[in-house]
C-alpha cells in the first residue's frame, strides 16, 4: 500500500484492533490458567488462579476498550471505517449512536462479550471455591466469543469479522478507493436501519444479550460440578443464576416483541420467526432446568434431567447464534442475514460446548446421583418434573421446525417450511401450554413429597370448577370460541394457573413469605399467556374494505380485504370510527401521515377525537420502510399502519420546485373558466370557491413593481370537506406584458388562475377565473390497515409481574445459598 | 395434546408399572409425533410447472419479470396486486395477491412466494422479498414479508 490517504483517523481503529487481539489472547490465557489452577494438585498454590484472574481483568479492560474505540469512531462519524459508514450517518441523533452499535453483527457480538466479561467478574468476586472450574468454562466461552471479532487471516483462513475494518479495505475493488483523497467524496454514512430507530432498540439488545450471556453461568456450574465431582453442590448456585437468566432473557424477548409491535408492519407482536424462536427456545429450556433443579434439591430425584436441561440451554443459545448469524436460514426467514463467512466458525463454537457437555456427562455418568427410587405420584415435585418435560418438548417442536433449513443444508434435502407456519406453531405450542399451565396450577395444591389426597382432591377440583366458570365468561365476551378449541383450553389453563397461584399469594400474606416469588412469577406468566392469547387470537382488522369496487379480476379471491384507501380530507367510516387522512408532516427522514380518528355516539356527537401518525421513512439502505402508530387504551390497542402511499408523497424538498407550468397542468383535469363577480360562488367537486374581494395592492415575491404596473389579487375562500382554505391568485400587468400567477390548494386538489379582469363603471368588476381540479387519481391518498388488539396490556403487565416474581425468587434462593 | 393427557390418566390406574417408564414412553411418543407432524406439514420448493401439477400450496423462488407490468391501483382496489415472476428455470407466470403492493417491490432482486395456481395465475398467500443492498443486520429487520392474510390462530 503506497498511497498516502488523506484525512483518515487510523489511530482509534488500530487501538481497537489491538484491544480485540488482546481480549482474545487474555481470555484464552485466563481459561488455560484457570484450567491448570483447577487440575493442580497443590491446593495452596494460588498462582494459577491469580493468573486466571489477571487474564480475565485484562480481558474486561480490553473489551471495554474495544467498545470505547468503536463508540468514538461511530460518534465522530469516521466514515473511513466500514462499520461507521454502514450503520450510522451524520443525521443520526446521538442516542441512536448506541443503537447503531447493534445494527451490525460485530457490535452485537461485542455486547455479548461485554456482559460475559461482567459476569466473569461477579463470579470471581462471589464464587469462592467454585471460581476456578467455573471460570475455566466462562473464560473459554469468552475466548471463543471474542474470536468472532478478530478479523484476521491465519493460513489463508479468515477468522472472525472486525468492526474496525476500513471502508477502502472492505470495498477495495471500487476505483474510488485508489484516490488519496477518497474520503472527501464520502459525505455521509448509510445510516441506521430505520426500524432500529426506536427507543426499544436502545434498551432491548443490551437486555437480550445480558440474558444470553448469563446462560453460560449455570452451564459452567453444571460442568464444574460434574468435573470436580461436586455433584450436589453446583445445583444451588446454578438455580440462582438460572433464575437470573430466565428473568433477563424473558424480559429481553418480550421487549423485542414490543419493539416489533411498535415498529414493524406485520400487524402483531409475535410471528414465530426463526429469530424470535431462537431466543425463546433457550429461555423455555432454562425455565424447565430451574424447576427440575429445584425438584432435585428438594427430593433428590430427576438429577439427570436437571443436568441435561442446564447444559442444553447454553448449547441452544449458541445454536441460536449459529441459526441467526450463519446465513443458514436463507429464504425461510423474514430476516435475512448476510453470511459474514463465519459459518464454520459458528459451527465450531456450538460443537465445542456441546462436546464439553457430552464428555462430562458420559465420563461421570456412573457416578451421578441418579435416584433409583420411584417418586410419589401425589408429590408436587413429580408434577413439576412432568411440567418441565413438557416445556422441553415444546422446545423440541420449535427446534425441529426452525431447523428445517439446517437439515436441508446438512442432508441436501429441499424441504420448505410449512406454508402456514404460524398456525402450526400456535396449535402445537398451545397444546403444550395447556399441559404446562394446568400443572403449574395443580402443583400449587400439592405438598412437598407427599400430599393428603382427599384435601388435595377437593381444593384442586373447586379451583378447577371456578376456573372453568371464569373461562366460560371470558370466552363468551372475547369470542375466543370462534377459534380452535385448544385455545379455549389454553385460556382455561392460564386462568387456573392464575387462580391457584393467587391462592398461594394469599398464603404469603398469612406469613409464608418464602412462596411469594414463585406465586408472583406464575401469576405473571399466566397473565402474559392470557394476554397474548386474547390479543393475537381475537385481534380484529377494522379497516375492512366494504366499499371497494372489486374488479372482475378480483372476484376470484375471497380473502378478507384488510386495506382501505383514504383520499386526503375525505372521511371514511371504518368500524366505529370515522377516519380522515388529514395531512402530512415531514421531519426528515421520516414522513408522517396524519390520520384523524373520530368516534361518534348515536346522536352524532363526537365522543372521541385523536390523530395517529404512522410514518414511512425513505432510507438509502433499505428503501421505503413504514412504521405503525398505535393508540393505547387500558383494555385494547388500536394499531394503524400505512400499506401504500403514492410516490409523489415522498418529496423531501429537493424536487418540490422547478417543474415547468405545462408539465404541472398535466396533473390536473382540463380547467373550467368562470366569469364571476365579488361574492359569487363557484362549486367544484369537493366544495365551493367564493370570491371574497379583489386586492389591488397585490405583491408577488421578488418582483419589483414599476409606477405604471398593476397587480390585482383575487382573494378566494375555498370550502372543502369542512375545511376552509384561502388563496390569492394574482393578475399582473408589467410594462407591456401580462402575467398571471396561479395558486394551489393541494389539500383540496385545486389550482386557480386569475386570467382576466373586466373593469366596470359602477365599480363591480368581473373577473375570469380558471379552475383546475386534480383528477381523482392524482389526489393524495394513503392505503392503510388498522387492527384492534384487545387486552394486550395483560401481556406487557404479565411480563413485568413475572420478572418481579423471578427477582423475588432469586432473593429467596440466594438466602438459602451458603457458598463455600 | 389429547394424547398426553390421556396417558396421564392412564398412569394412575397402572401404578404397578414404573412411572418413569410411562413418562418416557409418553415423551418419546410426543417427540415422534412432533417430528412426523412437522414433516407432514412441511411444504416444498418448486417451480410454476410443479405448482400446476398440485393443489397444495408451495414455495416458488423467482425474480421479478421487469419487462411485464406490475398492477396495483389503490383507487380501484386497495387489496389486489399482481406482477409477473420468472421462476428458477425461467418460466414466467402471473402472480396475484390479495393485498397492497409491498413497499419497494421493484427493488427486490429475489422473491419467494407461497401459494398455488388458480386458472393459470399463481395466487400467493405471502410474498417474501430480498433486496440486494440491505440485510446487513443480524437483528430483526422485517418489513419485508407481507403475510397477506392474517394467520388465524
Amino acid at each position: 500500500m503506497t498511497t498516502a490517504f488523506q484525512g483518515e483517523h487510523l489511530l482509534p481503529g488500530q487501538l481497537g484492533q489491538f484491544f480485540i487481539i488482546l481480549s482474545f489472547g487474555s481470555a484464552l490465557f485466563s481459561a488455560i490458567s484457570y484450567y491448570f489452577g483447577t487440575t493442580g494438585q497443590n491446593k495452596f498454590d494460588t498462582s494459577w488462579q491469580w493468573m486466571g484472574r489477571i487474564g480475565h481483568f485484562v480481558n474486561t479492560v480490553s473489551v471495554i476498550g474495544v467498545g470505547a474505540c468503536l463508540f468514538y469512531i461511530v460518534y465522530n462519524s469516521f466514515f473511513e471505517y466500514y462499520y461507521a459508514w454502514a450503520h450510522s450517518s451524520r443525521t443520526l441523533p446521538a442516542y441512536y449512536i448506541i443503537s447503531s452499535f447493534w445494527d451490525g453483527q460485530e457490535g452485537s457480538f461485542w455486547l455479548w462479550t461485554f456482559w460475559q466479561a461482567v459476569l466473569g467478574n461477579i463470579i470471581i468476586w462471589k464464587a469462592k471455591s467454585w471460581e476456578k472450574p467455573v471460570m475455566t468454562v466462562i473464560a473459554l466461552a469468552q475466548a471463543l466469543l471474542t474470536s468472532f471479532l478478530l478479523g484476521i487471516e491465519v493460513l489463508g483462513i479468515h477468522i472472525g469479522s472486525s468492526p474496525f475494518i476500513l471502508l477502502r479495505t472492505s470495498m477495495s475493488e471500487a476505483p474510488i478507493f485508489s484516490r488519496p483523497d477518497y474520503l472527501s467524496f464520502i459525505k455521509d454514512g448509510q445510516g441506521l436501519n430505520p426500524l432500529l430507530q426506536n427507543y426499544w432498540m436502545i434498551i432491548h439488545p443490551p437486555i437480550l444479550f445480558l440474558g444470553f450471556g448469563s446462560m453460560v453461568v449455570p452451564f459452567a456450574y453444571a460442568v464444574a460440578g460434574l468435573w470436580q465431582k461436586r455433584y450436589k453442590e453446583w445445583v444451588q448456585p446454578a438455580i440462582s443464576y438460572g433464575l437470573f437468566a430466565v428473568m433477563v432473557l424473558g424480559t429481553g424477548v418480550v421487549m423485542g416483541s414490543m419493539w416489533a409491535y411498535e415498529s414493524l408492519n406485520f400487524g402483531g407482536f409475535w410471528a414465530w420467526d426463526p429469530v424470535e424462536n431462537a431466543a425463546l427456545i433457550p429461555w423455555l429450556t432454562m425455565i424447565g432446568a430451574v424447576h427440575v433443579m429445584i425438584v432435585y434439591k428438594n427430593t433428590g430425584h430427576s438429577y439427570f434431567t436437571a443436568v441435561f436441561l442446564t447444559l442444553i440451554s447454553f448449547v441452544l443459545v449458541l445454536y441460536a447464534s449459529f441459526l441467526t448469524r450463519s446465513g443458514v436460514l436463507g429464504d425461510t426467514s423474514v430476516h435475512s442475514f448476510t453470511d459474514l463467512g463465519m459459518f464454520w466458525h459458528l459451527v465450531i463454537d456450538v460443537s465445542v460446548f456441546f462436546v464439553i457437555a457430552a464428555i462430562v456427562v458420559i465420563v461421570r455418568y456412573k457416578e451421578l446421583p441418579i435416584s433409583k427410587k420411584e417418586e410419589e405420584t401425589y408429590s408436587r415435585e413429580f408434577w413439576m418434573f412432568v411440567g418441565a418435560i413438557f416445556l422441553a418438548l415444546s422446545c423440541l417442536q420449535l427446534i425441529v421446525v426452525t431447523s428445517i433449513p439446517v437439515f436441508n443444508r446438512a442432508f441436501g434435502t429441499n424441504i420448505a417450511p410449512p406454508t402456514h407456519p404460524v398456525t402450526i406453531y400456535n396449535v402445537f405450542q398451545a397444546g403444550f401450554a395447556v399441559v404446562v399451565t394446568l400443572l403449574a396450577g395443580i402443583t400449587q395444591f400439592m405438598k412437598y413429597k407427599k400430599t393428603d389426597t382427599t384435601r388435595f382432591g377437593i381444593t384442586s377440583i373447586i379451583y378447577l370448577v371456578v376456573s372453568a366458570l371464569i373461562t366460560a365468561v371470558v370466552v363468551y365476551f372475547t369470542k375466543i370460541y370462534e377459534l380452535r378449541f385448544v385455545f379455549v383450553l389454553v385460556l382455561f389453563g392460564g386462568i387456573y394457573m392464575l387462580l391457584a397461584n393467587a391462592k398461594i399469594l394469599g398464603d404469603v400474606f398469612k406469613g409464608k413469605i418464602k412462596l411469594a416469588g414463585s406465586a408472583i412469577a406464575h401469576i405473571g406468566f399466566g397473565l402474559l399467556l392470557i394476554g397474548a392469547l386474547i390479543a393475537a387470537g381475537t385481534s380484529k382488522v377494522i379497516s375492512q374494505n366494504e366499499t371497494a369496487d372489486y374488479g372482475a379480476d378480483f372476484a376470484k379471491g375471497n380473502n378478507p380485504k384488510e386495506n382501505i384507501m383514504l383520499y386526503k380530507n375525505e372521511p371514511v367510516k371504518m368500524g366505529e370510527y370515522t377516519v380522515t387522512y388529514v395531512g402530512d408532516s415531514v421531519s426528515a427522514p421520516n414522513h408522517y401521515f396524519k390520520v384523524a380518528y373520530k368516534r361518534m355516539d348515536a346522536t352524532g356527537k363526537v365522543v372521541e377525537n385523536f390523530v395517529l401518525k404512522p410514518n414511512s421513512q425513505s432510507n438509502p439502505k433499505m428503501g421505503l420502510v413504514s412504521s405503525p402508530d398505535t393508540k393505547h387504551y387500558l383494555f385494547h390497542d388500536l394499531y394503524t399502519h400505512i400499506s401504500m402511499a403514492p410516490q409523489q408523497a415522498f418529496s423531501f424538498g429537493d424536487e418540490a420546485a422547478g417543474h415547468g407550468e405545462g408539465n404541472d397542468d398535466a396533473n390536473y383535469n382540463p380547467p373550467t373558466t368562470h366569469d364571476i363577480g365579488i361574492g359569487d360562488t363557484i362549486p367544484f367537486r369537493e366544495g365551493n370557491i367564493i370570491l371574497v374581494a379583489l386586492n389591488k395592492e397585490a405583491h408577488v415575491q421578488n418582483i419589483p413593481m414599476g409606477p405604471n404596473d398593476v397587480a390585482i389579487g383575487a382573494i378566494l375562500k375555498v370550502e372543502s370537506h369542512g375545511q376552509i382554505y384561502s388563496a390569492e391568485p394574482v393578475f399582473m400587468v408589467k410594462g407591456s406584458n401580462v402575467f398571471d400567477f396561479a395558486r394551489k390548494i393541494d389539500d383540496a386538489g385545486l389550482k386557480m388562475r386569475l386570467t382576466k379582469i373586466t373593469p366596470n363603471k359602477d365599480n363591480t368588476p368581473k373577473v375570469e377565473l380558471m379552475v383546475y381540479e386534480q383528477p381523482e387519481s392524482k389526489k393524495p391518498y394513503i392505503v392503510m390497515r388498522a387492527i384492534e388488539f384487545p387486552y394486550i396490556n395483560f401481556l406487557w403487565s404479565g411480563t413485568v409481574i413475572m420478572a418481579i416474581g423471578v427477582l423475588l425468587s432469586i432473593f429467596r434462593r440466594n438466602k438459602e445459598l451458603k457458598t463455600v | 395434546m389429547r394424547f398426553g393427557i390421556f396417558v396421564h390418566q392412564n398412569k394412575r390406574e397402572t401404578s404397578q408399572m414404573k412411572k418413569s417408564s410411562i413418562l418416557g414412553i409418553v415423551v418419546i411418543a410426543i417427540a415422534l409425533s412432533v417430528i412426523i407432524a412437522t414433516y407432514g406439514s412441511a411444504s416444498r420448493y418448486g417451480t410454476f410447472a410443479d405448482a400446476r401439477k398440485t393443489n397444495n400450496e408451495l414455495h416458488v423462488i423467482g425474480s421479478l419479470d421487469k419487462s411485464k407490468p406490475l398492477y396495483y391501483d389503490a383507487h380501484k382496489n386497495a387489496n389486489y396486486f399482481s406482477f409477473y415472476l420468472k421462476d428458477t428455470i425461467g418460466n414466467v407466470s402471473k402472480v396475484f395477491v390479495d393485498g397492497a403492493e409491498p413497499q419497494d417491490f421493484e427493488r427486490s432482486d429475489k422473491v419467494v412466494i407461497v401459494g398455488k395456481m388458480e386458472k393459470n395465475e399463481f395466487h400467493a398467500s405471502s410474498i417474501n422479498l430480498k433486496c440486494p443492498s440491505k440485510y446487513k443486520q443480524d437483528k430483526l429487520d422485517s418489513t419485508y414479508t407481507y403475510p397477506v392474510k392474517t394467520s388465524s390462530i
